[in-house]
């Protein structure tokens, strides 16, 4: 227990009266200092109920926005504190972060005015472990204070330490070597993957690596100086909205479900990467993209902007992809090759002479093309394509075909009607034979 | 309405009182209790604003506490009680029913003393008596404190 400024200088004044009282043998100086001492002793009895009983209220519940986490993820922990304060008792709780995370931001204590009423705050903050393992929460400090005294007691219950956090290794969650890419591009935010790059320079504090000390500048200051590294990121997925015609009736419930999930992942992306790429198209025709985009507001404000059904100048009418023609073609060939009825044969023979046919006159789609040369604007190892997949979804396959050509990674999500009521989004497969024709 | 503070009731009721115990007294250094009155009264009307006010009172206070009391004892244990609602009132430590529980409590423990005071010959025997109480409180408080730590802090 802590004494106040006030209780110091009351205190010296009744030891500097008892003591005279002693020397002198003064009766009159006896009464002032030890009066003066049991009004000091009274306050702390009264300090020390009143600590006792706010302490024996005092009740934390934390909820994780995900349990277990990757080891240097962030997390997001919400408390919500529950106490019965004290007149003239001011308190401050704060929640105790589990050793070996660093607090990001948001604000992890409470502080309240002296009201005698039960009281409920909540306090949200976001973390990063930095060593895997299950680790507990430290607890809670309580900081109680009053005109005279101040008192700080931590709390380390069972009930005080939950949830448990488990931390998994990042080997665990490592996607494989040609998804990663590298990460070639350097972030500031505080990461337990170490970058090339130097960041900047600081002093030596007890605890630093020594391998991480630039000798050149150290000796030029004669001061030891650690380098900080830059983290590494991966690139962000390419976020590719389909948008439908306007010139025909579409599925507008699904319309209205495919916008929040395009924003969710947008902001999602921004939170993870720092920046998003949109790609709006309708049909054959490209719209808008939003490059790389770090302000999340300008972001949505564009999406906003730009979701809704838009004119199609070209359309594709069902063309099939040059590919998959050629595809069909060799497959023909192949059966014709094993068949011997002749019926299927000529069947066949007429199948393979309209492929051809259509192989002779069509010529790559200038859709095919704009979207080549979008792409190779941006760094990307991951797509996500949302499409209602109504009506004619011919190009979904061409930017397919696109992304596959460079390796990316694709997922299409198509807001289906036939499953309205439960999941808006089903996963398909980046094959076309699997998308909706 | 605009009712008076209970600090200055409280000076109200000291001010009385001083001055009838000196006037009554007839003492030769009377006007010493005057004079420190008159600096009490300084010291609650400057310090209205300031932090720590409770000590600039204790400060003021107390020689007039000793002044009285080496009129009369009892006259002492007035101006303790005085003092203690002037700096109670100051600091806002009256203001529910429990505060004046204390408050009374407190005079009537300070009564104890001037008692124990009054019937002692010399300063070491009540001095010795208030300070094995003390030190009895004390050791009573660390034991529940250190209980009161294990159960909530593990420790």
């Amino acid at each position: 227990m802590l004494l106040r400024r006030c209780t110091q200088g009351l205190c010296l004044i009744s030891l500097l009266l008892i003591s005279c009282a002693l020397i002198l043998d003064d009766m009159a100086v006896l009464l002032a200092g030890s009066t003066l001492i049991m009004g000091i002793f009274g306050q702390y009895l009264i300090f020390d109920h009143r600590l006792r009983e706010i302490v024996a209220s005092v009740e934390i519940q934390r909820s994780l926005s995900r349990n277990p986490v990757r080891k240097g993820t962030m997390l997001q922990v919400a408390s919500t504190i529950t106490f019965r304060g004290s007149i003239r008792m001011h308190v401050q709780i704060a929640d105790l972060l589990p050793s070996h995370t660093i607090l990001i931001d948001g604000v992890s204590s409470v502080t309240t005015s002296p009201d005698p009423s039960s009281q409920t705050h909540q306090c949200s903050y976001r973390i990063i472990p930095v060593i895997h393992g299950t680790q507990q929460f430290s607890g809670i400090s309580v900081t109680i204070r009053n005109l005279f005294f101040e008192d700080t007691i931590r709390l380390t219950r069972e009930s005080d330490r939950k949830p448990v956090l488990s931390v998994q290794p990042s080997g665990l969650f490592t996607v494989p070597a040609s998804e990663l890419s590298d990460g070639t591009r350097d972030s500031r935010k505080t990461s337990v993957w170490k970058g090339a790059d130097i960041h900047s320079l600081r002093e030596y504090t007890a605890g630093d690596d020594l391998r991480h000390a630039d000798w050149k500048i150290s000796a030029k200051y004669d001061r030891i100086f650690i380098r900080k590294y830059s983290g590494l990121m991966s690139h962000p997925p390419l976020i590719i909205v389909d948008l439908p015609w306007n010139g025909v009736p579409y599925p507008e419930k699904e319309f209205y479900r495919m916008i929040p999930d395009v924003t969710g992942m947008v902001r999602h992306t921004l939170q993870t990467y720092q920046y998003v790429s949109v790609l709006i198209i309708s049909g054959p025709n490209i719209l808008h993209l939003i490059r790389e985009e770090k302000n999340i507001s300008r972001c949505i404000a564009e999406l906003g902007e730009w979701m809704h059904p838009a004119e199609r100048l070209v359309h594709f009418y069902r063309m099939p992809d040059r590919s998959d023609l050629r595809s069909n073609v060799r497959d023909i060939e192949h059966a014709l090759r094993q068949t011997t009825d002749t019926r299927t044969l000529a069947c066949y023979e007429i199948l393979r002479d309209r492929y051809l046919g259509i192989l002779q006159y069509q010529r790559v789609p200038a859709f095919s093309g704009q979207v080549e040369r979008t792409l190779s604007q941006l760094l990307i190892t991951e797509a996500y394509l949302f499409s209602l997949g109504c009506g004619d979804s011919s190009h979904i396959r061409h930017v397919v075909r696109q992304l596959q050509f460079q390796k990316i990674r694709v997922h299409i999500r198509i807001m289906d009607a036939a499953l309205s009521g439960t999941s808006a989004i089903r996963d398909h497969p980046a094959d076309i034979r699997e998308v909706r024709s | 309405m605009n009712y008076l503070l209970p600090e200055y009731l409280f000076f109200i009721a000291l001010a009385a009182g001083v001055t009838g115990i000196t006037l009554l007294s007839g003492s030769p250094a009377g006007y010493l209790n005057f004079m420190l009155l008159l600096l009490l009264s300084g010291i609650l009307a400057i310090t209205r604003t300031w932090h720590d006010r409770g000590f600039y009172l204790v400060c003021s206070g107390e020689p007039l506490v000793v002044a009285c009391s080496i009129m009369n004892l009892w006259a002492g244990l007035f101006t303790v009680c005085m003092l203690a609602g002037i700096i109670g009132g100051a600091l806002g430590l009256l203001e529910s029913r429990q505060d004046l529980g204390h408050f009374a409590f407190f005079c009537g423990s300070s009564a104890l003393i001037a008692l124990l005071i009054q019937v002692s010959n010399h300063v070491l025997l009540p001095l010795l008596i208030l300070g094995s109480s003390a030190a009895f409180i004390l050791a009573i408080q660390s034991v529940r404190t250190y209980q009161f730590q294990k159960h909530y802090t593990g420790a």
